[in-house]
């Protein structure tokens, strides 16, 4: 990485990188080396990112997948494979054993509650009412092992009165539900139709993010289950609705409506509740511009130069600049100053007014607007080891992000990227039946493998 | 499932699953706070300490003007649950207090700028003395270490949304990036914190070790990529934003309907596609060889036409018959939902997902529950935010068995401070000077 200035507290830096610098993370233990985890998540990734978690903690995570793989496996832009696997599992296959189980048959059934026997964690994403037609439902499984916790993550939860709806769980689908996707977006001006602009519309976020924060609370509710597992022995049940979980994250908006009837609209890259808070262009791409504070706001206004004109000295509170009309106003009066600089010219010119402006050390956060491209070589997180790709025995070298956290003591860490269907078989199931090699055949044979 | 019968009524008859643990949080705005609220809701005893007498910026923040009695929204959104705390960290005596606090918790949580707290006398290691068994967990824009953490970048929601490349990749193809309306890098952020702290629980239960976690906030958002970075890797291209259709699925994607309305829908298995084409009347394209297997969908040229077809047919139907035909024909079908339905929607309010709080001193207000439902340890959000140093006494009575006159003392060396007469600070214009109190003030 090219040299940087270092910082005065760069002690205390290689202090704690010397501590949880992500090589050395095979040096140290794993938070869930104990648990037995089993996915049979299908055809929702909410249910793999959740196992993913676990996995990467280092619980042993056996995936099952019907004979052939689950859906998800095709999941790729532009049908994309590498080898039977498309790129979307394979960022969720992390440290997951693979193997093949047939449900829909008697002795495929009966073999997953000697798994259940086994297991401290079962994930599904079945529509509700799936694994009770089975004889599998949580009633079952918790009287074949009563510590289990088994977590359904689905687009309708386990109860409530729309639960009987037999759909499977999307991202799209999912994000539209959460009443998040209906505020965000370019906004439509007046006199213009969806026709005429098919993008100021409703929009999503591009990742599979309900997927990922609904596997994220329900990696949350086994973690607090396991907790409570630890003193009182007893497993439980835990139902994660996908619309509900990634629209806790819509913040004050219910509240809004529900006591000002206030429905938020879509508000382009401003902030409804923010300022200074948005994108804004450059000559080369555009910039985030943050700046909570009245002195931050101010701080912009001198490094564009308009301190004089726009009588930045007499403003005393941000609470006008709240207003939509002002934000929009100001947006307009804004966007002409910061397209004459590049991006990386005005992040420089607010790290430079920290040291040396009229309000310094205060200056507003400037961020280059990146695309993945640009930030997967950043020698930044690079240097941080969110990039560094596994070396896996089946897929060659991949990259999968390392990049939720770091830690003294059990860090998160990816062994393997992915596994064939059907990879782990052999060693799935000598170890958890004593199936060996011909009664293995015997089941292929039937199908149920 | 029978055993979540009944159970939004009964669920406050049932302990939440963290009960008994002890969490201080010491954060402000968004990603610091969000965390601990969702161990609160789980049934931690979280203790909020803010500097006195302002407290947490969020207090000041508002939509277009709009406060709740007073209060920022997004203040009581974020920081329900907790006790509040305010002590000056700044202050040798106050550091003093706050270590004596970590002795007696387990989980203590920060979102200072790095090297902040060791400056403090509250880092790592001078806890980790009281407290071997602590998980100290630093959230921030880049960590502790590397480059941008050195130049002591600031950093915040938005930053992390472009800087990570989560808004690039967010927007209509040929249109500038987008901002989320939420603010997604600090909750989901936040979210994964408490993954980690737990994660760490459970070491901490097998071996007696606590652990040290740094967190930055556009790092963390680019676990939640997915794809992304294959894609590049195998490709050397750079992934280009898709607008509303889902790259990896098809068909998946929002469509404008005859009403006006939209309504997403999404169809990539056998089943489901041919469930759509049926509902179009047009059951013929299932057996197309550019559609039939999803991964031959899934190129571009044939999912965008396939999309196009849908895309006609749906404007000629209404987002609620949209809908009704994928519970018809079995694909996954919404119409799009606003706050009014997230506030109205009978299956919400049945699960309990969308709540009324009975506050002491708020009053009845409306919020989400924690959108985890545990049939024997169910999450409850019961509460909400209390004025800058509300529970002070309380605190320091119950914890560190401090008496009126040492309590006093330390108010009178500006170690304990209470609310600024200001909006958001101190107690609504009616309150009636008691409710809400657990000791004096």
């Amino acid at each position: 990485m090219a040299d940087y200035k270092r910082a005065k507290w760069a002690a205390w830096a290689d202090h704690v990188r010397g501590q949880d610098d992500p090589a050395k993370n095979f040096e140290k233990p794993e938070a869930l080396d104990d648990l037995v985890v089993i996915d049979i998540s299908s055809r929702s990734l909410a249910g793999c990112y959740c196992s993913s978690l676990l996995a990467e903690l280092g619980a042993e995570t056996i995936r099952i997948e019907p004979p052939g793989g689950d859906l998800v496996r095709t999941y790729s832009p532009n049908g994309i494979m590498v080898k039977d696997t498309g790129l979307a599992y394979l960022q969720e296959g992390r440290n997951k054993h693979h193997v093949t189980l047939n449900m829909e048959t008697d002795e495929g059934r009966e073999m997953f509650k000697c798994f259940i026997g086994a297991a401290d964690v079962l994930i599904e994403t079945y529509p509700a009412g799936k694994m009770d037609a089975w004889g599998l439902g949580y009633e079952e499984l918790s009287k074949i092992n009563p510590r289990l916790i088994m977590c359904s993550i689905t687009g309708f939860g386990q109860f409530g009165p729309e639960s009987g709806r037999q759909q499977y769980d999307y991202d799209n689908v999912s994000q539209a539900r959460s009443a998040v996707q209906y505020g965000t977006g370019e906004v439509l001006p007046e006199g213009k139709t969806v026709k005429d602009m098919p993008w100021a519309v409703p929009t999503k976020a591009g990742p599979h993010i309900a997927w990922a924060v609904s596997g994220t609370f329900g990696a949350m509710g086994i973690l607090s289950a396991l907790y409570h597992r630890d003193s009182s022995g007893e497993g439980q049940a835990i139902d994660i609705c996908t619309p509900e979980a990634y629209g806790r994250l819509h913040d004050y908006q219910l509240m809004w409506y529900a006591h000002a009837g206030v429905t938020a609209e879509r508000f382009g890259s401003l902030d409804t509740a923010l300022w200074l808070y948005g994108f804004y262009p450059t000559k080369d791409g555009g910039v985030f511009l943050g700046g909570l504070r009245l002195e931050m706001w101010k701080a912009f206004v001198d490094i564009i130069g308009k301190y004089d004109e726009w009588k930045a000295e007499e403003w005393t509170t941000l609470a006008p600049f709240m207003k939509k009309d002002w934000q929009l106003k100001y947006q307009a009066m804004i966007n002409p100053e910061t397209s004459k600089y590049t991006s990386e010219e005005l992040t420089a010119k607010s790290v430079e007014y920290a040291k040396s402006g009229r309000l310094a050390p205060i200056t507003p956060v400037v961020a280059e607007i990146v695309s993945p491209w640009k930030a997967m070589h950043d020698e930044n997180w690079q240097d941080r080891g969110i990039f560094a790709p596994v070396q896996d025995p089946v897929y060659g070298s991949v990259i999968c992000a390392q990049a939720q956290w770091k830690s003294t003591e059990t860090p998160p860490r990816t062994k393997w990227a992915c596994r064939p269907v059907g990879y782990d078989n052999g060693h799935i199931y000598l170890y958890y039946f004593g199936y060996g090699p011909v009664k293995l055949k015997e089941l292929q044979e039937k199908g149920i493998i | 499932m029978t055993v979540f019968k009944n159970y939004a009524e009964t669920k406050n008859k049932k302990p939440g699953p963290l009960s008994g643990l002890r969490v201080l949080e010491v954060c402000t705005l968004l990603f610091g706070p969000a965390g601990p609220s969702f161990l609160a809701g789980l049934g931690a005893e979280v203790i909020k300490i803010e500097l006195p007498p302002a407290g947490d910026v969020t207090r000041s923040l508002n939509p277009f003007g709009w406060f709740y009695k007073e209060q920022g929204p997004m203040f009581m959104h974020i920081n329900p649950d907790k006790y509040y705390l305010a002590l000056d960290l700044h202050i040798d005596m106050a550091q003093q207090i706050f270590k004596d606090l970590c002795a007696k918790s387990d989980v203590v949580e920060f979102n200072l700028r790095p090297a902040v707290t060791n400056r403090w006398n509250i880092g790592y290691e001078d806890i980790k003395k009281v407290n071997p068994g602590i998980i100290y967990l630093e959230k921030n824009g880049f960590g502790q270490w590397g480059r941008y953490a050195e130049e002591d970048r600031p950093s915040n929601d938005g930053a992390a949304q472009a800087l990570s490349g989560y808004a690039w990749m967010s927007s209509f193809g040929g249109q500038p990036p987008l901002k989320q309306s939420i603010w997604i890098c600090d909750v989901y952020g936040a979210m994964m914190g408490e993954v980690a702290v737990m994660a760490a629980l459970h070491h901490r239960k097998r071996t007696g070790k606590g652990q040290y976690i740094e967190m930055s906030q556009s790092e963390n958002i680019m676990r939640a990529m997915g794809w992304v970075w294959p894609y590049q890797q195998v490709t050397q291209t750079h992934a280009e934003p898709s607008g509303n259709r889902d790259q990896c699925i098809c068909p998946a994607d929002t469509f404008l309907c005859k009403d006006g309305l939209f309504a997403a829908l999404a169809a990539p298995a056998p089943d489901e596609f041919k469930g759509l084409c049926a509902a179009m009347g047009k059951p013929e394209l299932a057996g197309e060889a550019r559609f039939k297997e999803h991964t031959e969908r899934l190129k571009t040229e044939n999912a965008l036409a396939i999309l196009k077809i849908i895309a006609d047919w749906a404007v000629t139907k209404t987002a609620d018959e949209i809908e009704k035909l994928g519970v018809k024909h079995g694909f996954a079908a919404t119409r799009l939902h606003t706050a009014k339905d997230e506030c109205e929607d009978p299956h919400r309010r049945d699960r309990g997902a969308v709540k009324e709080i009975d506050d002491p001193m708020y009053g009845k207000y409306m919020d989400h529950e924690i959108p985890i439902n545990m049939s024997k340890t169910p999450p409850k959000h019961r509460w909400t935010v209390r004025p800058v140093g509300f529970d002070n006494d309380y605190i320091m009575s119950k914890i560190l068995g401090r008496s009126q006159q040492q309590i006093a003392e330390l108010y009178g060396h500006g170690v304990l401070g209470k609310w600024k007469d200001q909006q958001g600070r101190r107690p609504p214009s009616d309150w009636d000077g008691q409710s809400g109190a657990i000791l004096r003030r």
